[in-house]
């Protein structure tokens, strides 16, 4: 059992206030990733679970006991670091049985630990190297390795995948995947990358300065953002936000006909579309016309950026891969009304 | 306007090419010359002796003593100011209050000329009103006098301790940069794994710290070799030759009995020392490259 949670969590540095008030529940096993913008707190939480960051106010409760103060190594927690962090001298054997060395465990066990490990982590024939001599991704699984070993109740990994190139960055992500089926431990998941969040996750937790906007399931995430920050965070490309003006029961925007407002939405401001929402059609059935700026083609896919006039921001359609479009050309759009999200001034889902 | 930096190329590499040739590469080829002649330093009449030079230094007592004193004066001059320098900088390198202070005050001495610390330490050791005795007169209660300087017994170890005292704010300052490069997350993991202070430090700290003691045990070992002006201005070598070392010995035979002949084969002698340890840096400089990177 490994139950995480935290409560009314709270860090100040000096007179900043960086994370105002996290409450929190992880099941056990759950992976659940961190995610957010530079500087939103996401990191910092995560080292506050790990107790290497000290906690201004609020509760860590693992399996109900009080982690707040407790030492990092008494939290039964292994933490994976972006940078590796993996001692530059020792061996790729002296780095996964670290901490067994360190509690003095007999040299046979680490020995028959370190090979185990080194085995599901394909990491045998690395095991006299020293880290220098390895690539990225096997400097990675070295530091998985040596989180494995101790068998932590709870593992973290502060944005683990982020020095690699992406091609390593797909094979590490699955194999994170296929180690989470294995142990089904509790992961706590620290990332920027979109993907990496919506692949891995059993739950996603969008942090926004030193907040929680919204907690939930990657497709919950996807289709149902509590707010527009949400809705703007989670998507690549992101969502398509068009300014709202109202008249009466109306709605009434430059290069669109007027539109009935739906009920309940009389508080909207903006309207927000996913770029797959959008449909390209002739110009006479469309609700939108536009120039196309730009054509990004991505292979299966294909993304154009139209610029309509009136409309602050290009809007971002995608497209199927073999597209006849061309920049420059013109290109009339269809809103998929049932998919549109409708926004408040406070930036609230309507 | 090729032919223009052409000049400015060969000028400017020139100059100080010539002025290695003239004071470091033209006296290193005239000892390994000399070494073979009974010369005197004056006469330009004077003879090859072929090895007999090297042969005289193989049943020189005096050269023996200096050997061993180089010796202990090497060990010590590397083992405290490393030793100390890193405990400094540990010590300094924690949140201690006026840590900027003290890092400007241990690393002072080493501003100063060897010819001045020697001068400070001869009037700290003075017999009569030298600080150390009167410090050590204070804690007794007693008029205690004591010859540090002139007596065969502490000559040697007075002048390791004033130079360790001058040699340990370098030796501090190149930890104190080791410890500045030591990754905070290695540290941070050592936190999690449940490292002791202790564990931390000899698992970690002191492994990681190797390429800055790669380099202070250089610059002491180096430094030692050059080792020569606070001996003469403190001891001059004595007294009965006690804290004499090779490269006082060498300078005794050369300047003072006027063999500079005899002088040459010790300095060939400990040109040779130097270039065994020296090589035996390199060695350990590629074993932490390796690992270092």
């Amino acid at each position: 059992m490994a139950q995480l949670q935290l409560a009314n969590l709270r860090k100040s540095f000096g007179q900043v206030q960086v994370i105002k008030g996290l409450d929190l529940a992880i099941s056990d096993g759950e992976f659940v990733v961190f995610v957010g913008p530079s500087g939103c707190g996401k990191s910092t939480t995560l080292r506050m679970i790990a107790g290497l960051e000290d906690a201004t106010s609020g509760t860590i409760l693992l399996d109900g006991g009080d982690l707040t103060r407790a030492r990092p190594a008494d939290r039964s927690i292994a933490m994976v670091f972006q940078s590796y962090a993996l001692f530059p001298h020792m061996t790729v054997a002296d780095n996964i049985g670290f901490g067994l060395q360190l509690k003095g465990t007999d040299r046979a066990t680490i020995t028959a630990r370190v090979a185990e490990v080194a085995g599901t982590l394909h990491l045998a024939p690395l095991l006299a190297r020293y880290p220098r001599e390895l690539s990225g991704g096997q400097r990675q699984r070295v530091a998985i390795g040596r989180a494995i070993i101790r068998n932590p109740k709870v593992f973290l990994f502060d944005e683990p995948l982020s020095n690699l190139d992406a091609a390593l960055r797909v094979q590490m992500r699955l194999e994170i995947a296929r180690l989470h089926q294995r142990l089904r431990a509790t992961m706590v998941y620290v990332t920027h990358d979109q993907v990496e969040a919506m692949t891995l996750a059993n739950r996603i937790v969008v942090f926004n300065d030193g907040r929680i906007e919204q907690v939930g399931t990657p497709m919950d995430l996807y289709e149902r953002p509590a707010n527009r920050f949400v809705a703007g965070f989670i998507g690549a490309p992101s969502m398509n936000f068009l300014p709202v003006r109202t008249n009466g029961s109306l709605i009434d925007w430059p290069g669109i006909a007027p539109l009935a407002l739906p009920a309940g939405k009389a508080q909207v401001v903006e309207l927000g579309i996913r770029p797959e929402h959008l449909v390209a059609v002739e110009e006479a059935d469309a609700d939108i016309a536009g120039d196309i700026e730009i054509i990004e083609r991505l292979g299966a896919e294909t993304y154009a950026y139209v610029r309509v006039a009136g409309q602050p921001a290009d809007l971002t359609l995608r497209l199927p891969g073999e597209t006849g479009h061309r920049p420059g050309s013109r290109i009339g759009l269809k809103l998929d009304w049932s998919r549109a999200h409708w926004f408040d001034a406070d930036g609230r889902v309507l | 306007m090729e032919q223009h930096n052409r000049f400015w190329r060969i000028a400017l590499l020139g100059l100080p090419l010539g002025l290695f040739g003239l004071f470091v590469v033209w006296p290193l080829f005239s000892s390994f010359y000399y070494s073979f002649t009974d010369w005197n330093g004056f006469d330009t009449n004077y003879s090859f002796v072929g090895f007999d030079n090297f042969a005289k230094i193989a049943t020189d007592r005096l050269f023996l003593q200096a050997a061993i004193n180089t010796t202990i004066w090497m060990a010590a001059a590397i083992i405290l100011p490393t030793t100390l320098g890193l405990m400094l900088a540990l010590l300094l390198d924690s949140r201690v209050a006026g840590a900027r202070v003290f890092k400007s005050i241990f690393y002072l001495p080493i501003c100063l000329s060897a010819v001045i610390v020697g001068q400070i330490w001869t009037w700290i050791y003075q017999p009569d009103w030298g600080l150390l005795n009167t410090i050590i007169s204070q804690i007794t209660g007693e008029k205690f006098k004591y010859a540090w300087l002139a007596k065969p017994d502490t000559a040697l170890w007075s002048v390791i301790v004033a130079w360790s005292w001058q040699q340990t704010g370098l030796a501090m300052v190149i930890y104190l940069a080791g410890l500045t490069a030591i990754p905070g997350d290695l540290l941070e993991v050592c936190e999690i794994e449940g490292a002791s202070p202790w564990q931390r430090f000899r698992r970690v700290v002191l492994p990681l710290l190797a390429p800055s003691t790669v380099v202070v045990v250089a610059l002491s070992v180096i430094n030692s070799l050059k080792g020569f002006d606070i001996l003469y201005i403190m001891t001059g070598g004595g007294p009965f030759n006690s804290s004499d070392t090779l490269a006082m010995h060498m300078y005794n035979e050369s300047f003072k009995k006027y063999l500079m002949g005899y002088g040459s084969a010790i300095s060939v002698v400990l040109f040779l020392i130097a270039l065994a340890i020296i090589g035996l840096y390199f060695r350990q400089l590629r074993k932490v490259d390796r690992i270092y990177g």
